[in-house]
């Protein structure tokens, strides 16, 4: 399965729900499969994806779906145990699993060596967890996800391929249109 | 029969006191969710927090994690701040060079500092005299709150220069103001 084809996969189900995107092709692959205004594309701090996915999911109501990676969710495992402890029902994790990082040169990474992190999750208290190596599963389970309580936490093994043209977003638009969807233009900017 | 140590009553008094101030400093500019990792000196504070329905209050495990719970709730329209001491703060600077200041979130940073008067340990020393140098290399502006009086002031104030100037402003505390770690 491709990155690209599984995060068409979650935008064909997220209705007027949030997607937070990780650092490089993810972010990439989702402003081109797809732009919207309830899209926050990050371009930096690696590992705060899915932290940034929790702050959202325990101040509204709609969906969260967090587009973290393995390099990513390996460098802070510690917000997985605080997903667990909170456990917000609109929060859905997915994990692409390439195995490696990817951008710094396709090094393995601990997944690759036996670091699971379906487990890591479900023994910080995640019950709706799941592994996926396919597009028919991701979107069976994403429709769950999407359709019931959670908090869930998928990890989806993917494959890299070629990276797409870097997204042509400014970090601070993301930020007004993302808050301007939930305010109003006005409260979104400060007034 | 009842003791009374003077000292000790003396800080616990002045505890009570700024802790309150600053919880009614977060309601007035409608800061809601509060992300910290624990520290004993600002613990009077977060404790209060987290039993006043007004705030969701959330412990991460780190605190560049903290950082990055409070600015998705910053992102879809709900204020937040982040406590922390000062080791801790060091653990946050990717988060705010390569989140917060590009993306331009303002999250106030409340930041006990260790490493002054009275520090004990001296691993603490570094980073708690680092902290203000460091803000002001990244170009962020920081009060500290040494006394009582006039803090009401400063925290609102903050907060308000946090939101219009949409960068993190860091409110340092020290142990003037909250009595500080006893060894």
């Amino acid at each position: 399965m491709l990155r690209f084809e599984g995060t068409k996969i979650v935008l064909r189900h997220i209705g007027d729900g949030v997607i937070v995107s990780n650092l490089g092709p993810t972010t990439d692959e989702l402003w081109h499969a797809g732009h919207r205004h309830r899209n926050f594309y990050t371009y930096g701090a690696m590992g705060l994806c899915s932290s940034i996915a929790l702050g959202m999911a325990l101040s509204i109501k709609e969906k969260v779906v967090s587009l973290d990676g393995d390099g990513s969710m390996l460098m802070n495992m510690g917000t997985i145990a605080t997903i667990g402890r909170e456990k917000p029902r609109n929060l859905v994790v997915v994990v692409w699993d390439n195995e490696e990082w990817g951008q710094t040169g396709h090094q393995p990474s601990h997944t690759a060596m036996g670091t699971d992190l379906e487990q890591v999750a479900r023994a910080c208290g995640i019950q709706k967890t799941a592994t996926v190596s396919n597009e028919e599963d991701l979107d069976e389970t994403v429709q769950s996800a999407l359709s019931s309580d959670g908090p869930w936490f998928i990890v989806a093994k993917i494959q890299e391929a070629g990276y797409m043209p870097v997204a042509p977003i400014e970090p601070e638009v993301t930020l007004h249109r993302m808050r301007e969807s939930f305010l109003g233009p006005a409260k979104a900017a400060g007034h | 029969m009842l003791r009374v140590d003077s000292t000790s009553f003396g800080r616990k008094d002045i505890i009570v006191n700024w802790a309150e101030i600053l919880i009614q400093c977060l309601k007035e500019t409608d800061t809601s969710l509060i992300s910290f990792v624990p520290d004993i000196s600002i613990d009077q504070a977060t404790r209060r927090m987290e039993e006043d329905p007004f705030f969701h209050v959330v412990s991460a495990t780190r605190e560049e994690e903290a950082v990055g719970i409070a600015v998705g709730a910053y992102a879809v329209g709900r204020n937040s701040a982040v406590f922390m001491q000062s080791s801790g703060f060091g653990n946050t600077l990717n988060a705010i060079g390569s989140l917060c200041i590009p993306t331009r979130v303002p999250i106030p940073l409340f930041i006990n500092l260790r490493g002054e008067l009275g520090e004990f340990n001296i691993a603490q020393v570094a980073l708690g005299r680092g902290t203000r140098p460091i803000l002001d290399v990244l170009g962020l502006p920081h009060y500290t709150l040494t006394q009582v009086d006039g803090m009401e002031r400063i925290v609102t104030g903050a907060i308000k220069l946090c939101h219009s100037s949409r960068q993190p402003v860091a409110i340092c505390m020290n142990a003037l103001l909250h009595g500080g770690k006893l060894a």
